[in-house]
């Protein structure tokens, strides 16, 4: 089976219509007394987890929409975000 | 004539001093010069499948040393003259063609950062020059150099001391020649967790029992950063999927390796006759070893349309890796910081071959005097934070006619 990700706005659609955002984290930092390294710690530094993540996607070849969905990256596949799973 | 074991099995012994995370290139040169040259032969390399497995089987084996910045030409110059030395010295083929590697540019833009990356290897004594279209079609006949492509060829960069060294055979030659000095290669051995007491390593913890060591080198390839995290240690990695493929045999038509920025793609023929072939990486971070056909039709057109006369030729098989992406596309070399006897040897993204045996031999060196050796100094992890990038994506196959 090929590999899909879900726009809310045109449904499961092949994953190579979409542009990874990166993963989820959280609001951009404070300017206000900001050090390099907490800086590159928020853009540089990854969680890389092995296993379910949140993730921004971006419908690049379709509506042009941004979005948050949950991916395994030990499956490559879309997932339900883990609460409604379990 | 019965079969001969390459490397000795040997029991999972309760202590080392030193253990490396991975058995692929670079745990296996870290142990072997660890023990050839420092003397420190207890020495255990742990791998979760079998040597080979990662990266280091996985690879279109392409060596080279014209990288954009002099830090990294510095160490893959001395990687790729490496090569003669240790086939003699653990005396194994590891099938060196050092054909030349031609890079295709197809805009003013790559023409330009090619000037620059010629410029940097002629200042270090690495040969590396400039063609134009019709140079490049005299070194491969079979280049399509006509406009009717997407991308017209330009010009390109050659390399000539570059080419293809057959990646297996080097696994195999340096777990050899480790295995010689007394290091313990534990295949099927996963590593669970990393120990650490008052910000120093104490060994490993594993699906077969608990080690001590005080020095620990995290050589796990594409798998690197899932490691860092057992020690509490985030890296600006992503793992991020990469396919290449193989044809079927051919006739010889292509006698050096191939690569083009924007066409991502690069080829060679195989001594076989097969035009092995890699493409770009899935931008978004996978564990996964997985295939798509999507890379298959992309290599298909590319490679067409470079190379016209592969037009309708089969592949025969597929596979992937995982690339670890720093965000200046050059590794991770870092040692006792922030925990004392932990190394990290990791973001190679699909660098990573060619400079396998090297770095293992200065990993080793710096694990066995706890002292940074000057040529790995570009690449401390703690660059990201001062914010002082390498260049190295600065490198003409960034540019294309995009931009
Ligand atoms: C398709 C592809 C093409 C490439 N082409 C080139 C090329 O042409 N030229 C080039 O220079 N480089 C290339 N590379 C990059 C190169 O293959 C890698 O950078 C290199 O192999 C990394 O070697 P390594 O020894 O660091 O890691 P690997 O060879 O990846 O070895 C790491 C090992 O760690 C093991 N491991 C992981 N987790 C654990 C654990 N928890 N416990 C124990 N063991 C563990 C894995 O099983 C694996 O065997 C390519 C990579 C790919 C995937
Ligand atoms: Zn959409």
């Amino acid at each position: 089976m090929s590999y899909t990700i879900t726009c809310p706005i045109c449904g499961k659609r092949d994953l190579y219509e979409f542009r990874f955002g990166n993963e989820e984290r959280g609001p951009y930092p404070n300017q206000k007394g900001l050090t390099p390294r907490a800086y590159s710690e928020a853009v540089q530094m990854h969680e890389a987890v092995g296993g379910i993540q949140k993730e921004w996607w971006y419908h690049r070849d379709g509506c042009g929409v941004w979005f948050t969905t949950w991916r395994d990256t030990l499956t490559g596949r879309e997932v339900l975000q883990p609460e409604e799973t379990s | 004539m019965g079969s001969k074991r390459l490397w000795k099995k040997t029991r999972l012994k309760k202590s080392y001093d030193a253990v490396m995370i991975g058995g692929g290139i670079h745990g296996l040169a870290a142990a072997y010069f660890l023990a050839r040259d420092h003397g420190i032969t207890n020495v255990a390399v742990i791998e979760r499948r079998y040597i080979g497995f990662g990266g280091s089987g996985r690879n279109t084996a392409i060596v080279r040393a014209n990288q954009r910045t002099q830090g990294n030409v510095r160490l893959y110059d001395e990687g790729l003259k490496l090569w003669a030395t240790l086939i003699r010295e653990l005396d194994f083929n590891m099938m060196f063609y050092n054909c030349g590697n031609l890079n295709t540019l197809h805009s003013e833009a790559a023409m330009g950062a090619a000037r620059l990356a010629v410029c940097t290897a002629q200042l270090s004594g690495v040969r590396s020059e400039l063609l134009d279209r019709k140079q490049c079609k005299e070194l491969i006949p079979a280049l399509n150099i006509e406009d009717n492509i997407t991308y017209p060829i330009l010009g390109g960069m050659y390399h000539p001391p570059g080419g293809i060294v057959r990646h297996d055979a080097v696994a195999w030659a340096l777990a050899k020649g480790a295995s010689r000095y007394g290091v313990h290669i534990h295949q099927n051995t996963e590593v669970t967790n990393i120990n650490v007491e008052k910000g120093k390593v104490t060994g490993i913890i594993t699906n077969k029992g608990t080690l001590k060591s005080p020095r620990v080198l995290i050589c796990a390839g594409g798998y690197g950063a899932l490691l860092a995290q057992m020690a509490g240690i985030k890296l600006p990695i992503h793992p991020l999927t990469i396919q290449a493929m193989v044809t079927q045999p051919l006739k010889p038509i292509l006698n050096h390796v191939i690569s083009s920025g924007a066409y991502h793609v690069y080829a060679n023929q195989t001594l076989k006759g097969e035009i092995a072939t890699g493409a770009h990486m899935d931008p978004w971070p996978n564990y996964t070893t997985n295939t798509t056909p999507y890379y298959m039709k992309h290599q298909a057109e590319a490679l067409t349309e470079l190379l016209p006369c592969l037009k309708g030729v089969k592949f025969m098989r597929h596979w992937a890796g995982i690339a670890d992406m720093t965000p200046d596309m050059a590794p991770i070399l870092h040692g006792n910081d922030p925990i004392e006897g932990l190394y990290l040897d990791v973001g190679w993204g699909y660098f990573g071959f060619k400079s396998g045996p090297i770095t293992g031999k200065y990993m080793a060196e710096y694990m066995a005097k706890a002292r940074r050796p000057q040529i790995l100094k570009p690449f401390s992890l703690r660059r990201f934070e001062q914010f002082r990038h390498t260049g190295e994506t600065a490198g003409a196959f960034s540019y294309g006619p995009w931009n």
